[in-house]
C-alpha cells in the first residue's frame, strides 16, 4: 500500500467514526434496532449500492461525501418504525423519513466533527437506481455493510486532505 | 391545551403528534416552517410551541425572536439536532424556555413541557 492511500485510509477511519457510532444509537434510540457491521470493501464505482441515498459533505482538514444507502425496503421500514405508515414506493414520505433520520445522526456526530476540524452538511437525499455520488477525485471510496432487523443499508466514503 | 408543532419534516411533526397524543394531547397544530407558524400563532391562541432550528423560508431562531416579540411568556421549547453550546446559548438569549436534542423519548418531552404547562391526566 502506497503512503499515499494509506494516508487517506487513516483520514477516512478517523472521519467516519462519529458517523457510525451516531448511526448506531440514533439507530437504536429511532428505529429500535442494532445495526451490524457485515464488511468493508473498496469501491470502484461512484454508484451507491442501494436505491436511495442521503449524501452529506464533508469539509476542513479533510474533503469528501459520506453516503448512507438503504435499499428501498430499508427506507420503507424507517418510515414504518417512525411514524407507523406502510408503504408500498419509494415515495415522498419515505424520503422524508430517511432524510429526517439522516439529519439526525448527522446532528449527533457533529459534536465530534467539529473536535477533528471538519464541517458536515445537511442530508440531501437521491432516490432511483443507478444514481451517482461525487466523490473528491483520485480518492476510491470505501463501503462499510451493515445489515439490521429493517434490512440492508451501506455507509459509503471518500475523503481527501485538504489542499493547502 | 393547545401545541403548535413547527417542523419542514413531516416525519418529525408525526412522531411529536404521536408523542402529545400519547400524553393525552390531541389539540395539534403544525407548521412546516417559521412563516407559516407565525400565521397560525396570529390567529389561534397556543399554550406552548415545539419548534424545530433548520427550516426553511423562516428558521426556528427568527420564529422565536418573532414570537417574544409578540409574547413574552408562551413557553417554545426547541426541539433540534443543534446541540453544539453556542446554538444553545444562542438560543437562550433569544428567550427560548427549553431545548431538546433530536432523538428524544415521548417521556424526556413530557419532563420538558411539564416544566412550563399543565399536561392534563
Amino acid at each position: 500500500m502506497s503512503t499515499v492511500t494509506r494516508d487517506c485510509s487513516e483520514l477516512t477511519s478517523s472521519c467516519i467514526n462519529p458517523v457510525l457510532s451516531a448511526t448506531k444509537s440514533v439507530f437504536e434510540a429511532m428505529l429500535g434496532c442494532t445495526p451490524i457491521r457485515k464488511g468493508i470493501a473498496l469501491k470502484d464505482s461512484s454508484r451507491p449500492r442501494y436505491e436511495i441515498s442521503a449524501v452529506i459533505g464533508i469539509t476542513g482538514r479533510a474533503n469528501g461525501t459520506i453516503a448512507v444507502s438503504l435499499k428501498a425496503s430499508t427506507a420503507m421500514e424507517v418510515l414504518y418504525r417512525l411514524v407507523g405508515i406502510q408503504a408500498d414506493e419509494m415515495n415522498a414520505e419515505v424520503c422524508d423519513a430517511v432524510g429526517e433520520l439522516t439529519n439526525i445522526i448527522v446532528g449527533n456526530a457533529k459534536a465530534k466533527m467539529e473536535e477533528l476540524q471538519l464541517s458536515i452538511s445537511i442530508p440531501n437525499i437521491i432516490t432511483s437506481s443507478g444514481h451517482n455520488v461525487h466523490y473528491p477525485s483520485k480518492v476510491h471510496p470505501i463501503c462499510i455493510e451493515f445489515d439490521s432487523e429493517i434490512g440492508p443499508f451501506t455507509i459509503e466514503v471518500g475523503f481527501a486532505p485538504e489542499q493547502s | 391545551m393547545k401545541v403548535l408543532i413547527v417542523d419542514d419534516s413531516g416525519t418529525m411533526r408525526t412522531i411529536q403528534r404521536r408523542c402529545l397524543n400519547m400524553l393525552g394531547i390531541n389539540e395539534v397544530a403544525e407548521a412546516e416552517d417559521g412563516v407559516q407558524a407565525l400565521d397560525l400563532f396570529e390567529r389561534a391562541n397556543f399554550d406552548i410551541i415545539l419548534s424545530d432550528w433548520n427550516m426553511p423560508n423562516m428558521d426556528g431562531l427568527t420564529l422565536l425572536k418573532e414570537i417574544r416579540q409578540r409574547d413574552a411568556n408562551i413557553p417554545v421549547i426547541m426541539i433540534t439536532t443543534e446541540a453544539e453550546r453556542a446554538r444553545v446559548v444562542t438560543a437562550i438569549q433569544a428567550g427560548v424556555s427549553d431545548y431538546l436534542i433530536k432523538p428524544f423519548t415521548p417521556d424526556v418531552l413530557k419532563e420538558k413541557m411539564e416544566r412550563w404547562v399543565t399536561i392534563p391526566s
